[in-house]
């Protein structure tokens, strides 16, 4: 199939083995060499993780049909019209592998944020109702007065935040952060949904189709415009991130302890909330909804680096949406099916096999 | 050195106070420890101290600064706190655990500095965690990991350090290893400790200053030696208990009495014995049999007397030993330090002496009669200077010292009169504040007023106006010669398992000592007869005896006993056969009935005791009527009425 695979040689198999290799010697080194080096273990496995998100991305814009070999990719990266192969890789391909590795890396880091601060698996984004809360907002943002780009974006926003707080402050300030935030959470999810099916069924049936095409999770609608929406969001939160994820390393020895050591918690943890609802708003009103990426990836990152670890999370979080993304295009002959519903065929089961495997190491949600 | 006080700090969740207007201030450079109940507030006392929880009323104020009116983190580099449950995130390593209690230390943009790393080095060198510094969290023992948490606030360098249960989970020997962790610590860097604990004994051992909260309020600090007493125990805790001496570290230690608790196979006696045999006894030489069994009442033989009147006056020349190695009955000179009127018909006086450490039988003082001497007019001559324990006795008046004295006019020499130990507290004993041991007895009280004036018997009168700071000479048994099995002690119940207390109110304290020596699984009665219901006093017991205080009002004395002990010991096939013999008649007009038995292997024993008379009746019904072994029973004639004691 491949004429330069030997140049070439990294595709999606090729990048499954190496992870799955990277989790085989993660798992080993964990039984018996203890963690003597967890540092460089993470190091290694960020390393291959970020390779895996290159190799993907590159996959993402030569692969499909027509294929466009790395020659001419080099040409039309240096400006050259390469006739048939220039709009779709400049105007389609490239904008959506790079809305999709940033959608999935923001996607990553919020749903990490999440599961942190609340000490849960399950308190991902998606499943507590942030997600939802984003995806009314903006859905009603696009029916009812046409938004679009960042303010679209900054609606999604204020929709996942009334959401986030909303659960918040229901959960006794946060007090509780096992069964009963998730349950809120999901009670919210649901009453959002009613809204959701309310707001598509009222309106009129193109405008609902594309507007339900947007609620799966879709890379295909990415343009240039919405890429820079998402790289502006990125370029203030991830600084934010980075500086917020050393008062979340105090916060998760737990309140008191992290009190004590005299960080003040409340304002902490209201932050965090805040971030975490920004890095999902921000990728939602351009992607949509791209189900349990942001649940999947901390999880995943751990499984992987053998703890959490944010940059780790960012390149699952990129690397899922990338070959969901693929798999998607190209993996179903004619059909193209959007990322939203490999990422949701595919993170369902592995997230049932995540729970049990997590139940029997006993660190369950 | 950093201060911490609490002022009038209340503290609550919602709208509930769990502590009201409470004042506390740590002691610097000391180990404080709060002790108390479940739910008596001392967690939540801890964490409004560290800022946890804001107060709802006063303040906490650190080096005079109310902290919550400082930021949290300059507060976090002089306070450090291990709350009960830190949680520990996945896969991280100790060293990096560690590392986190620099926290405080660092900003927004100061990043790990070489000062960090060896405020961390300096931590975990003090925890002994330096080998695990590579090892995950969750591959430690529960020890291990808290020593890592207390590393972790080590490294933040305070001079204060609060720690909520830090020995929760942990086994015995975990739980030393902490609490030792903190002690160096204390001593070493001079860290001000305070530490909320649930184990009462590791508590004392480990506290400079001992905390103990009730329903959120301090019921009683100080030195562990001084807070822990069966009352505190007992009132914070609502748990009765024995507090005695540690063995080995000499701070009090709690022994709980439950409802249900395993029965000694060992009877008392045995276990005394036993105390007796590891007890210490110098260098003494071995001593005639007949000299140590016996108590100061005792004839003797031979003309060794002194010239008459002069009482045991130390002869010249040789043949005078140390009445400490001689004398089984020493002399000692008692200061009352309290005296308190119980009821109308008792008074107890606690005296104390620094001649109280020669004092005792090695066991409890159980039914112990001792001698008091009351004053006569003479005064000023002391007739028992021979017995004191820094005398010197001729070898014939170790025996023969009460018969010279009652050569002894007795307006002069005053009088002899019988009592029970009430209680007798060690030095060191936690209910004994005193650098000395302390006896109470409790004197009946057979006085009236009449112009003016008491009358009544002469130890009558001496109790009911006997004020602290009034000495007074008592005769009983020297430690250094008597063992448990001292004549001056009745109660010897042997293996028995059920037995029979009966007396008047002259037998009460002697009663009352002993129940509270029985252990649990001794079943049986208690008859207590006192003249009114003003007299019924609390008495306490872990066994299974029943305990009943009869009110005489005015019914003849000894009625009511009486009727009790029959009620209780019935009449074989009711009276249908004879059970036993008549037992010979004894005048207890004329001769004091005494008649003593004991250590037997009979699962029945009886014990009566009081006004001969009544005591006779009952001997006879035990006897002839039930068919009692006299071999199970002590009947002891404590006084005969119409006639004083001689």
């Amino acid at each position: 199939m491949l004429k330069r695979a030997d140049t070439a040689p990294a595709t999606a198999p090729a990048d499954a083995n190496a992870s799955r290799e990277a989790a085989l010697s993660a798992s080993i080194g964990a039984d018996s060499s203890a963690a003597r080096g967890t540092g460089r273990r993470v190091r290694r496995v960020g390393a291959v993780l970020a390779g895996a998100v290159v190799v993907l991305f590159i996959a993402r814009v030569v692969l499909g049909s027509p294929v466009v070999y790395l020659d001419q990719l080099a040409q039309i990266l240096a400006g050259e019209t390469v006739p048939g192969l220039s709009f779709i890789v400049l105007e389609h391909r490239l904008p959506a592998a790079s809305v999709g590795a940033m959608a999935g890396a923001a996607l990553g880091l919020s749903g990490t944020v999440f599961q942190t601060l609340l000490r849960n698996p399950l308190a991902s984004p998606d499943v507590i109702g942030v997600g939802y809360g984003a995806a009314t907002a903006a859905v009603t943002g696009m029916l009812a007065f046409g938004l679009a780009g960042p303010l679209l974006s900054a609606v999604a926003f204020a929709g996942g935040l009334v959401v986030a707080l909303f659960v918040y402050f229901m959960a006794d300030s946060g007090k509780h952060t096992g069964g009963r935030f998730i349950l809120i959470g999901i009670g919210v999810a649901a009453m959002l949904q009613a809204v959701l099916n309310y707001l598509l069924t009222r309106t009129d049936v193109r405008a609902a189709g594309d507007a339900l095409h947007w609620l799966v999770g879709s890379l295909s609608s990415s343009t240039w415009e919405r890429a820079g929406t998402i790289l502006l969001s990125l370029v203030v939160l991830v600084p934010l991130t980075a500086l917020a994820v050393s008062k979340l390393k105090i916060l998760e020895l737990g309140d008191d302890a992290a009190s004590g050591l005299g960080l003040d918690v409340r304002r902490t943890r209201a932050a965090l909330v805040v971030l975490g609802v920004a890095l999902s708003a921000c990728t939602i009103a351009v992607t949509g909804p791209i189900a349990f990426v942001a649940f999947l990836a901390g999880p995943l990152a751990r499984l992987l680096a053998g703890r959490t670890n944010f940059a780790c999370s960012a390149f699952v979080g990129a690397a899922l949406v990338l070959a969901a993304d693929f798999a998607g295009a190209n993996l179903f002959g004619d059909i193209s099916l959007p990322a939203g519903v490999i990422t949701g065929a595919l993170g369902a089961p592995f997230l049932l096999w995540l729970l049990v495997r997590s139940n029997k190491q006993g660190m369950g949600g | 050195m950093a201060q911490l006080t609490a002022r009038s700090l209340s503290l609550g969740y919602d709208k509930s106070t769990i502590v009201a207007d409470l004042s506390l201030e740590l002691p610097a450079g000391e180990v404080t420890m709060i002790v108390g109940a479940n739910g008596c507030g001392k967690s939540t006392l801890l964490r409004g101290m560290s800022r946890l929880l804001k107060p709802s009323g006063g303040s906490v104020v650190l080096d005079g600064k109310d902290i919550h009116a400082q930021p949290a983190r300059e507060i976090a580099k002089v306070l450090g706190l291990l709350p009960q449950t830190p949680i520990a995130p996945d896969g991280i390593t100790v060293r990096e655990l560690v590392g986190r209690g620099r926290y405080p230390h660092q900003g927004w943009f100061r990043r790990w500095s070489s000062e960090d790393d060896d405020a961390v080095a300096r931590a975990m060198h003090a925890t002994g965690t330096e080998e695990l510094s590579d090892r995950p969290i969750d591959e430690l023992s529960g020890g291990q990991r808290q020593r890592v948490w207390i590393a972790m606030a080590l490294a933040q360098e305070t001079d204060l350090l609060l720690l909520d249960e830090p020995t929760t989970y942990l086994d015995v020997a975990h739980q030393l290893e902490v609490l030792d962790v903190v002690a160096d610590l204390n001593r070493r860097r001079n860290t001000t400790v305070a530490i909320v604990l649930h184990d009462l004994n590791l508590a004392a051992r480990y506290a400079d200053h001992l905390v103990a909260l009730k329903d959120g309020e301090i019921y009683a600090q100080g030195h562990p030696a001084a807070v822990v007493t069966e009352t505190m125990v007992h009132d914070v805790f609502g748990m009765p208990s024995r507090v005695i001496p540690d063995p080995v570290a000499g701070t009090p230690l709690v022994l709980p009495i439950g409802r249900n608790r395993v029965v000694r196979d060992i009877n008392h006696d045995e276990n005394a014995a036993r105390a007796a045999a590891g007890r210490p006894t110098g260098t003494l030489p071995p001593v005639p049999a007949a000299a140590a069994a016996g108590e100061g009442v005792r004839p003797a033989d031979g003309d060794d007397r002194q010239s008459g009147g002069d009482g045991v006056v130390p002869a010249e020349g040789a043949g005078l030993r140390p009445a400490l190695e001689a004398c089984p009955t020493l002399a000692y000179t008692l200061t009352a330090v309290a005296a308190t009127t119980l009821s109308p018909s008792y008074r107890r006086v606690t005296f104390t002496g620094e001649d109280l450490a020669h004092f005792g039988t090695g066991g409890h003082p159980l039914d112990l009669r001792i001698k008091l001497v009351i004053p006569g007019e003479g005064g000023g001559v002391d007739h028992f200077a021979a017995l004191r324990p820094d005398g010197r006795i001729a070898d014939a008046d170790v025996t023969g010292w009460y018969r010279n004295w009652l050569q002894i006019d007795p307006a002069e020499r005053g009088w002899l009169r019988t009592y029970s130990i009430r209680s007798f507290r060690p030095a060191g004993h936690p209910g004994n504040m005193g650098g000395h041991a302390e006896i109470d007895v409790d004197f009946v009280l057979h006085v009236k007023r009449e112009d003016g004036r008491l009358v009544g018997g002469p130890a009558s009168v001496w109790a009911a106006t006997a004020e602290p700071g009034d000495t007074i000479t008592m005769l009983g048994p020297n430690a250094n010669r008597c063992g448990p099995d001292y004549a001056g002690i009745e109660f010897r119940p042997g293996s028995a398992r059920r037995i029979l207390l009966a007396g008047d109110e002259t037998a009460a304290p002697a009663i009352c000592s002993i129940l509270e020596t029985l252990p649990p699984g001794m079943t049986g009665n208690a008859f207590i007869e006192v003249p009114t219901v003003d007299d019924i006093q609390g008495s306490f017991t872990r066994s299974g005896v029943s305990v009943q205080w009869l009110p005489r009002g005015s019914n003849p004395h000894g009625e009511m006993l009486d009727n009790a002990v029959r009620s209780a010991v019935a009449i074989p096939a009711a009276g249908a056969v004879v059970a036993g013999r008549e037992p010979e008649d004894i005048d207890v007009d004329e001769t004091i009935l005494w008649e003593t038995a004991g250590g037997g292997n009979q699962p029945f024993y009886a014990w009566l005791a009081g006004e001969a008379g009544t005591i006779k009746e009952l001997r006879r019904y035990l006897v002839r009527d039930a068919g009692m072994n006299r071999k199970q029973v002590s009947f002891m004639g404590y006084w005969r009425r119409g006639k004083s004691e001689m």
